[in-house]
């Protein structure tokens, strides 16, 4: 088996794991689109790896498999961002979350027990 | 007119009740409510013990801003006229509160910050925190050409519109910096009046040495984000 061939199997297999986590639910289709595009890409450049040479000479890029470091690199710091921006996003919600419960749950809580200040009357 | 005052407390067993009794004596016309941010002690409890306030349970800490968050939504909701925020630790006496409440009762602005350093009172600080503060004071004037003294103090009360704005956006951590040069950016009026603090009465000031360097690059980051973000 060469490295060819090799680098063809690779790329079909995380296009499949991919997949396979997509239909599972694992993963959903909005965050795996990205993961989807690096796929396909590498699996392209596995299939006709003369491209590779055309595209790096086009960019002036002189060793070729740097052009591939680059590419590889560029896509983890845009899913890494992409994570960071959801993360924020999610812990808005949380926190909203957990506030709305505890204004709930005292709102509750004083209704049912009337646990409320001693020097209120309303 | 009626009144709020909100009192984020995580993990302030030893102080919580005093402060909620001193609110209570010298003010027994404004309604406390008391933002327990998960607190792992005995917060919760002697806080309702008292009588004397609302709580409400966050049920994970949240963080500061967080909390004071909720305590706004509390007050939007049931329709409060003003908010003032007070620290659970003693740090802020409650004989001072109508110095900052007036401003706001006579529509003088829409935020009154209760500082330290307006005029000269007893408070002591180290030498680095009152850097660290002079820092802040600096950075606002430069970004919004307003003068604010203690623009780190948490001690404060605003009106209605503000209650709105803050129950939608509140700044998550370290927030008293960023709140302030939002409302400046809004339109909102900024005030401060001269209040006297006291050193801690008990529990540890939250922001230890090691997070003081983090406390500084994230405060101004957020000021000059405030500063160039689109905010109306």
């Amino acid at each position: 088996m060469n490295i060819y061939l090799l680098a063809v199997v690779f790329c079909l297999l995380f296009l499949g794991i991919t997949v396979e986590l997509i239909r599972r639910q694992k993963m959903a289709e909005r965050y795996a689109i990205i993961w989807l595009l690096l796929g396909v890409l590498m699996l392209v450049f596995s299939v006709f790896p003369s491209l590779l040479d055309r595209v790096s000479a086009l960019l002036h890029i002189y060793y070729a498999p740097s052009f591939l470091f680059f590419i590889g690199l560029t896509f983890s710091m845009v899913i890494i961002l992409h994570l960071t921006i959801v993360v924020t996003r999610l812990n808005r919600q949380v926190t909203r979350l957990i506030q709305e419960l505890a204004l709930l749950k005292a709102q509750n809580k004083e209704e049912t027990s009337d646990d409320r200040p001693a020097h209120r009357t309303g | 007119m009626r009144l709020l005052v909100i009192i984020p407390a995580y993990n302030e067993e030893k102080s919580i009740g005093d402060v909620l009794r001193s609110v209570h004596h010298h003010h027994p016309e404004m309604d406390i409510v008391v933002v327990n941010d998960g607190s792992r002690d005995q917060t919760s409890a002697v806080a309702r013990t008292t009588g004397l306030a609302h709580v409400i349970d966050l049920p994970v800490n949240v963080g500061i801003g967080g909390a004071v968050q909720t305590g706004y939504l509390y007050a939007h909701r049931h329709g409060y006229d003003v908010a003032i925020q007070l620290d659970a630790d003693g740090q802020h006496d409650p004989s001072n509160l109508d110095k900052i409440v007036d401003v706001i009762r006579r529509g003088e602005a829409d935020c009154c910050v209760g500082s330290r350093f307006l005029e000269k009172t007893p408070y002591k600080s180290s030498l680095s925190r009152r850097a660290g503060i002079q820092f802040f004071t600096y950075l606002i004037q430069l970004v919004t050409g307003k003068r604010i003294t203690d623009p780190t103090s948490g001690f404060r009360a605003v009106n209605r519109q503000v209650i709105r704005l803050f129950a939608e956006y509140y700044p998550d951590d370290y927030p008293e910096v960023e709140a302030v040069v939002l409302l400046e950016r809004k339109g909102y009026r900024v005030k401060e009046a001269s209040v006297l603090m006291h050193n801690r009465a008990a529990g540890k000031s939250s922001i230890t040495p090691i997070k003081s360097l983090y406390y500084m690059f994230k405060v101004s980051l957020a000021v000059l984000m405030t500063r160039i973000r689109n905010v109306s």
